[in-house]
């Protein structure tokens, strides 16, 4: 240190905030943290471990009952929309909330005190570090799923861009779930709150929903961020046969899409003016 | 340069900070002195944009903080012990903190060792104790290498040795042409470090000024007077304008005259003086008179900084 004016005096003239450089700042923050990575590797171990697990038990179920047909191997997956999403909650709301109990938003605030390039810095770099995984962790549960049990006739069809759509969908619902626990971390502002919410969210609105005989709530249904995101996750076959039994109005892959991005949209909204709002 | 125009912040019924307007100029050490309450951090906090002021407005360097593009090297600021995530490394919450405006990690290593925190820079924050996370915090501060360094309470649970660094790295970074804020509640420490004060009370601004100033008028200056003539040497001294009080046989304390004056009225009547010492007062006197009437949390013994000493047995035992 040997400047001696009152201008800026090691800083080279490129020191300053930009937009790139809050989200390499947001990747160091990810990384640094072990809860990310043990957030990740449940999330990658519970897609592998029970597409692998399910396929074996739809096999020796078809053995027992002696039928010909064969497996849909896609049917494996869709235990991804259930459990695939937990551990990626707890990540998408810690992301942000840990950030406001332990006192560091502060000192994120004050670095860039615009405040909202930090939300959407963060935001995205959630979001694309859970979708590689998730993608990541559905694609080596496919090859893993074709090496042991392809043989049976148990593998799904990488040709066919249904299939293909609906193991991206996968990916995309886990990844949209993260986000919308980061938003409705970045409203509440605590931790226990935001993650209690978003599993509400996934794990009991619909069976309240189902409960209650009215009507409405009945219609609404579709609608709930996750019966509509998990649309994503089926192919358009499925989705026809879904329509068949549930009689209800029955979400397309993309209509589902556009509902849970809706809800994204509203909370982030909804947190990004409160966060230009308050005091941190 | 910190100028602050009728800044009011009110949470709910409570009026943290009453419509204040200061100034804080570069190349001179700033404190900001109050007792706990008086609005200090709230201020601070609204100086870098973490607090949105419910009326009034200030600005750093010319512009407002949160208009700055790239407010680290405008300001650093070290607002709370431990903003820092626990479960991160020193290293990697200077990092993240650099990345934000571009700074280099050479810069980050710099930092590390003006704080002296090499030996636990790799360890997670949660286990620093207060003074190494008032270190990290002060690391923070001066990442950016800033113009304007406001730092809340900076010596709060340092030891000696760090009290003593923190003293000397604000007067060098002064010394440098930057503005340096300081809050603390602790007088003495303020009389050592800082040149200018901001003092503060029930968030308004009870005196401004120099140390010297602030001393002068929040205490009476007086004359201590030895002399064995001393009774006749109170009764030509006492006036409208001039008290003399005695503690013991030959001794004066004589307030509202000075040294010079008491010496030649003595010389005059032919008094002889075996001492004459004009006794300044100290900041913790004039801040105690200050803010007297704007302490937020009276205790409801002794305030006045005498009494709590050896009084009572059972004050003795906590």
């Amino acid at each position: 240190m040997t400047a001696t004016t009152t201008d800026a005096p090691t800083a080279g003239a490129d020191v300053r905030v930009t937009f790139p450089r809050l989200v390499r700042s947001e990747w160091i923050k990810l990384w640094s943290l072990r809860s990310t990575v043990w957030t990740l590797a449940i999330t990658a171990v519970v897609i592998v471990g029970f597409v692998l697990l399910i396929t074996w038990g739809m096999l020796d179920a078809n053995e027992m009952s002696g039928s010909s047909d064969d497996v849909n191997a896609l049917d494996a997956f869709g235990a991804i929309r259930y459990l695939g999403p937990t551990a990626v909650a707890v990540l998408g709301a810690l992301t942000i909330t840990g950030e406001y109990t332990t006192g560091m938003i502060r000192s994120s605030f004050a670095a860039a005190p615009r405040r909202l390039p930090v939300l959407w810095a963060k935001g995205l770099v959630l979001a694309l570090v859970v979708f590689v995984v998730t993608a990541l962790a559905v694609a080596v549960a496919a090859s893993l799923q074709a090496l042991i049990f392809g043989g049976q006739g148990a593998s799904v069809d990488l040709g066919d861009p249904q299939v293909v759509r609906a193991l991206v969908g996968n990916a995309l619902y886990v990844t949209m779930i993260g986000v919308l626990a980061f938003g409705l971390g970045v409203l509440m502002r605590h931790s226990a709150a935001a993650i209690t919410t978003t599993l509400g969210i996934l794990l009991v609105l619909q069976i309240l929903f189902s409960l209650i005989p009215w009507k409405p709530l009945q219609d609404l249904t579709p609608y709930l961020p996750n019966v509509a995101g998990s649309q994503m996750t089926l192919t358009d076959a499925m989705i026809e046969q879904q329509a068949g039994f549930t009689g209800s109005v029955v979400l397309s892959a993309w209509e589902g899409f556009g509902v849970l991005l809706a809800y994204l949209v509203v909370v982030l909204a909804a947190g990004a003016w409160l966060t230009k709002r308050r005091d941190a | 340069m910190i100028e602050a125009t009728n800044l009011t912040k009110r949470y709910g019924e409570k009026l943290a900070v009453d419509s204040i307007s200061f100034r804080v100029e570069p190349g001179t050490v700033t404190g900001f002195l109050g007792p706990n309450g008086a609005g200090k951090s709230t201020t601070m906090r609204m100086i870098v944009g973490l607090d949105r002021p419910t009326s009034g407005h200030v600005t750093v360097n010319g512009k407002p903080y949160a208009e700055h593009a790239s407010p680290l090297t405008q300001v650093g600021s070290l607002l709370e012990a431990k903003a820092v995530h626990t479960g991160r490394s020193a290293r990697n919450h200077l990092r993240a903190l650099a990345a934000t405006h571009g700074i280099s990690d050479a810069r980050v290593t710099e930092v590390i060792e003006m704080t002296g925190l090499e030996s636990v820079a790799k360890r997670r924050v949660g286990g620093f104790s207060l003074g190494m996370g008032q270190r990290l915090g002060i690391a923070a501060a001066l990442l950016g290498d800033p113009r304007t360094l406001i730092l809340d309470e900076p010596v709060n649970g340092l030891d000696p040795e760090g009290v003593l660094w923190v003293r000397n790295l604000v007067k060098y970074l002064a010394g440098q042409g930057r503005t340096v804020f300081l809050s603390s509640h602790l007088m003495s420490e303020m009389a050592v470090t800082a040149d200018h004060l901001i003092v503060i009370g029930r968030g308004r601004i009870i005196a401004a000024g120099p140390v010297q100033d602030i001393v002068e008028r929040g205490t009476r200056t007086s004359v201590r007077v030895v002399s064995p003539q001393a009774t006749q040497l109170a009764e030509l001294l006492t006036g409208p304008e001039v008290s003399v009080t005695s503690t013991e046989p030959g001794s004066l304390v004589v307030h509202g005259a000075t040294a010079p004056q008491i010496g030649e009225a003595a010389a005059a009547a032919g008094v002889v003086l075996h001492e004459l010492t004009p006794v300044q007062g100290s900041l913790e006197e004039a801040f105690m008179s200050l803010t007297q009437d704007t302490v937020e949390y009276h205790s409801t013994m002794g305030h006045d900084g005498s009494a709590p000493l050896g009084t009572t047995g059972q004050e003795a035992a906590r």
